[in-house]
């Protein structure tokens, strides 16, 4: 990720946070010539429920009206079948179905399509059972009717949190990985804020934006203000092999209960199978375990919308931490003590499809509360579109033997599940990643059907060759994650116990 | 850099240079085709046993112990004097259903090498030979963080045998597959301590020979009906959690213990490679997970032969051997217009002790042995048969991790009444 560079230590506008929040507002930003960073205490992007969620563009109709999700979701929705094609990320136009089983769901369905209705929801219908079979041949027989809705839509999260920040850094938002806020600063009075303190040293700004999920509540106390908690709430997930991918081709959503919009099924992005997520609170932040219940559980919601799901065609499960607010809507809004301070907090479904909105709802909300600490200038120079590297799986044969022609490295596959030639990987290094789990996210070696059982000792072999470090200091997900412990023989040298 | 536009014709074309893809040319050579080229994805050809550096292949093909590059050095050099040619770094990416060609049907793939580009290729025949591959951790469910430090046995195998690294110092293996056998005793005599095997079954799923030779030699001890159920370790990997396994195949409650380990290594299932065979149309058959072939070793597509782990994973490297080299004559004898695919068809039907059974059909024009695994073990002596009276033998034993083999005549076959379409194979204990 090369850009411009602004930055000198004093920003003007400190983004705590680098999921779908803090990389669309860092793009909003960059809109304008201030000075801004943000931090990210993970390896990798996306890491919290960026990272791990269902992927879906919401269309809408799910929030009650009035509520701050209400508005921004619809909004959302819109903005992302415009910016998937400036950032060239990938986005599907595959719709959904909300699926009803009985009269009382049936009721519900209405009451969802009023809603939609309400909050400008495109695209929707009420189907009967027979119609949804009629295009999903694999849902349940006893699926009375569904609501449709033409503008759901399915993204690679990665790819399109990665794309804001990409662009947000082409256009000179500074990104430092590994940087974890544990200190609010501010003046001596606590009226306004100055900056933060991490173990990596002081930042300084006179805007600081709270987008850390999970931990927002934590953060947003180091600054004074505990006006909400968050509930983190854990969902667990399958993947299933391409094969199984087919089984659907939209995405389908169980008749949602007061936990949360229930188990969905889904045709991902990449033409995988995604089902999940259950809905668990939890007090830890950091925990991500997979459970033997909840991965029953979702298998058996699953089945219970497509009841063919082949379990032994998983290639993985993964779980998503939510950062549920005890406000039960998104809470946004700028601290009056210690002024300066915004929180972007409680973003959890549909927070990655409300992203968009938000980020420019806050960017007007700093514009318009503390203009006279950060100038807002149009930045001339800005650039707002952005190319991902190209997916050597989705090029046609013409363009791949261009690039082939063009260097070597085009040629030759590493990831052979997936389609990922070495090129892909120099390049998501190039562009940032660091370890095995970054370069997965950024151009997806090991997300198929083998893992990284092939890929993995060509990625850590890349890797070490680009950074010019020994495979051994070569980590999975950073911190001390290394995927190698020493060389051969060497536990056998005299001195070790044998 | 070649034009996309244009299509490079061969005789015969075999995807994957392992065991199966080396025989399969040699004996297309052999048999008289004239193009023969092998396509393989690696920088030398050998496929996955140029990191079994340990012995024990060729007992049955060469009558002595080789290690796996010594036994291919072997066919090497068969296939190099017998004229076939090497497409080194070149990956099949993509394949079409069969065209038709000068009236036959034909095969049409799509090749790339670094140096070369991308080439269109069309071959008379073609001979798939892509191997398989593990069965991934992620496949498991299991529940728990996801640490570095899980691997499956064969890509420790790589980073250990071929990279020159280790995966860890203090290992539990899940699973008793072969390769997480022959893993176990390489990770001890490379220093590491390896704490336990743990298999989910009754049974062990890999060969006796193994357990005895990398296990017990070694002091290492197994578990049957035991499974890792849990990863713990934010980083690094710290441990897991075992239960013992009831006759539900579930943990039996009270039973979870927790194992301090820096390292997971996974043998539970190899999974036919038919990614290209899917692409072209190919018929899979569910329980092998690789196409369906009669014992001229042809799938439902006339000119696509197959041989190897890509039809069903062998528990020899001598049998994958033999069954490239049939797999290899037949694509030349289909290349040259000489193939007799037979008057007749017999679908092979199973009793239902018996998992999986290759090939699945005979056309009755060669003498072949059908290959098959029990679904589970039958200790004591047992009959194998093939009806109506083709075959029966008396067996000490049968078990899934070793293939069990039925000799077919092709004569007898053919002196059967004109009514009879299949032939059963069961397996009876006295």
């Amino acid at each position: 990720m090369q850009g411009r560079v602004k930055e000198n230590g004093n920003f003007d506008v400190i983004v705590i946070g680098c999921g779908i929040v803090g990389a669309t507002i860092a793009r909003e930003l960059s809109r304008y010539t201030l000075k801004a960073a943000v931090l990210e205490k993970a390896s990798d992007i996306p890491f919290g429920a960026s990272r791990a969620n269902s992927s879906m563009i919401h269309g809408g109709f799910d929030d009650e009206p009035g509520s701050a999700k209400a508005k921004f979701c619809p909004k959302g929705n819109r903005m992302y079948h415009a910016l998937y094609e400036e950032l060239d990320f990938k986005l599907r136009k595959f719709g959904s179905y909300v699926c009803a089983k009985g009269e009382s769901e049936e009721r519900h369905l209405k009451k969802l399509y009023e809603q939609g209705k309400a909050n400008g929801t495109i695209g929707m219908e009420i189907v009967s059972g027979q119609k949804l079979r009629e295009k999903e041949p694999h849902t349940a027989p006893d699926i009375t009717a569904a609501l449709w809705c033409e503008s759901g839509a399915i993204v690679n999260n990665f790819e399109a949190t990665l794309a804001f920040i990409d662009n947000a850094r082409q256009n000179g938002v500074s990104l430092y990985m590994e940087t974890a806020v544990d200190g609010i600063l501010s003046d001596e009075s606590r009226s306004s804020v100055r900056g933060v303190s991490t173990n990596r040293g002081n930042f300084y700004a006179p805007v600081i934006i709270n987008a850390s999920g999970v931990y927002a509540d934590v953060i947003s106390r180091m600054a004074g203000d505990d006006s909400f908690i968050i509930h983190p709430t854990k969902g667990e997930y399958f993947i299933f092999d391409r094969v199984a991918g087919d089984l659907v081709t939209s995405f389908l959503f169980s008749c949602p209960s007061k936990l949360g919009k229930g188990i969905t099924v889904t045709h991902t992005a990449d033409d995988n199978l995604l089902i999940g997520p259950t809905s668990v609170q939890q007090t830890d932040r950091d925990n991500r375990n997979t459970t033997p219940e909840g991965l029953d559980d979702t298998f058996d919601g699953a089945r219970r919308l497509v009841p063919g799901i082949p379990r032994n065609m998983a290639i993985t499960t993964f779980s998503g931490v939510r950062a549920n607010s005890n406000t039960g809507d998104f809470y946004i809004k700028a601290l009056d003590r210690p002024r300066g301070f915004v929180n972007v907090a409680g973003i959890k479904s549909p927070g990655f499809t409300s992203a968009p909105a938000i980020a420019w709802h806050v960017t007007e909300l700093i514009r318009e509360n503390l203009g006279d600490v950060v100038k807002f200038e149009k930045d001339p120079a800005f650039v707002p579109e952005r190319k991902h590297i190209p997916r050597f799986a989705d090029l046609g044969m013409e363009e791949r033997q261009r690039l082939a022609s063009s260097d070597p490295k085009w040629g030759q596959i590493v990831c052979r599940c997936e389609s990922v030639t070495e090129a892909q990987v120099v390049e998501a290094i190039r562009r940032g990643a660091r370890t095995v789990a970054a370069v997965k996210l950024w151009v997806r070696p090991g997300t198929g059907r083998c893992q990284g059982g092939f890929c993995s000792p060509r990625v850590v072999e890349i890797l070490a060759r680009e950074l010019g470090v020994s495979p051994l200091e070569i980590t999975r997900h950073g911190g001390k994650s290394h995927m190698l412990t020493s060389k051969t023989k060497e536990l056998l040298l005299p001195g070790k116990p044998l | 850099m070649s034009d996309i536009s244009g299509v490079r014709e061969i005789d015969v074309a075999v995807i994957g240079g392992g065991p199966a893809g080396i025989a399969a040319a040699a004996a297309a050579r052999k048999e008289g085709a004239e193009r023969v080229v092998v396509f393989e994805r690696d920088w030398e050809a050998g496929g996955i046993l140029q990191q079994c550096i340990h012995p024990g292949f060729g007992l049955h093909m060469f009558g002595e112990e080789l290690t796996g590059p010594e036994y291919m050095d072997r066919y090497l050099k068969q296939a190099k004097d017998a004229g076939v040619e090497f497409a080194l770094n070149t990956m099949v990416f993509q394949m079409d259903p069969p065209v038709e060609a000068d009236g036959r049907r034909a095969a049409s793939f799509w090749v790339m090498n670094p140096q070369t580009g991308i080439e269109h290729v069309r071959a008379k025949a073609v001979v798939l030979a892509m191997g398989c591959r593990e069965r991934p951790a992620g496949a498991l469910g299991l529940a728990g963080s996801r640490p570095a430090g899980v691997y499956t046995a064969g890509t420790a195998q790589r980073f250990v045998n071929m990279e020159g690294y280790m995966p860890g110092k203090k290992v539990v293996i899940m699973g008793t597959g072969d390769i997480g056998l022959i893993m176990a005793r390489r990770m001890v005599l490379e220093g590491a301590e390896v704490v336990a095997v743990f298999e989910i079954m009754p049974w062990v799923s890999g060969l006796r020979r193994n357990i005895a030779q990398c296990l017990d030699d070694f002091g290492i001890p197994y578990y049957l009906e035991h499974s890792v159920c849990e990863l713990h370790g934010k980083d690094r990997l710290e441990g897991i959690s075992v239960a013992e396994i009831g006759k539900d195949r579930k943990p039996i409650d009270g039973t979870l213990r927790f194992i301090g380990c820096d390292t997971l290594l996974l043998a539970v299932g190899l999974i036919p490679e038919n990614e290209l065979s899917r692409m072209a149309g190919i018929e899979l058959d569910p329980s092998t997970n690789g196409p369906v072939v009669n014992e001229l070793l042809q799938t439902s597509a006339e000119c696509v032969f197959a041989a190897g782990n890509v039809v069903v994973v062998y528990d020899l490297v001598d049998f994958v051997s033999e069954a490239g080299e049939r797999a290899g004559s037949s694509a030349a004898l289909y290349a040259l217009g000489k193939l007799d695919t037979g008057r007749r068809e017999f679908a092979i039907e199973t009793t239902p002790n018996i998992r999986v059974v290759s090939p699945q059909k005979l056309c009755g024009e060669r003498d072949t042995t059908v290959f098959l695994r029990v679904a589970e073990p039958v200790e004591g002596r047992c009959k194998l048969w093939a009806e109506p009276g083709i075959f029966s033998q008396t067996l000490r034993y049968a078990r899934p991790g070793e293939m069990n083999e039925v000799k077919i005549s092709a004569q007898k076959l053919r002196e059967l009444p004109g009514d009879v379409k299949s032939v059963k194979i069961g397996l009876e204990a006295f």
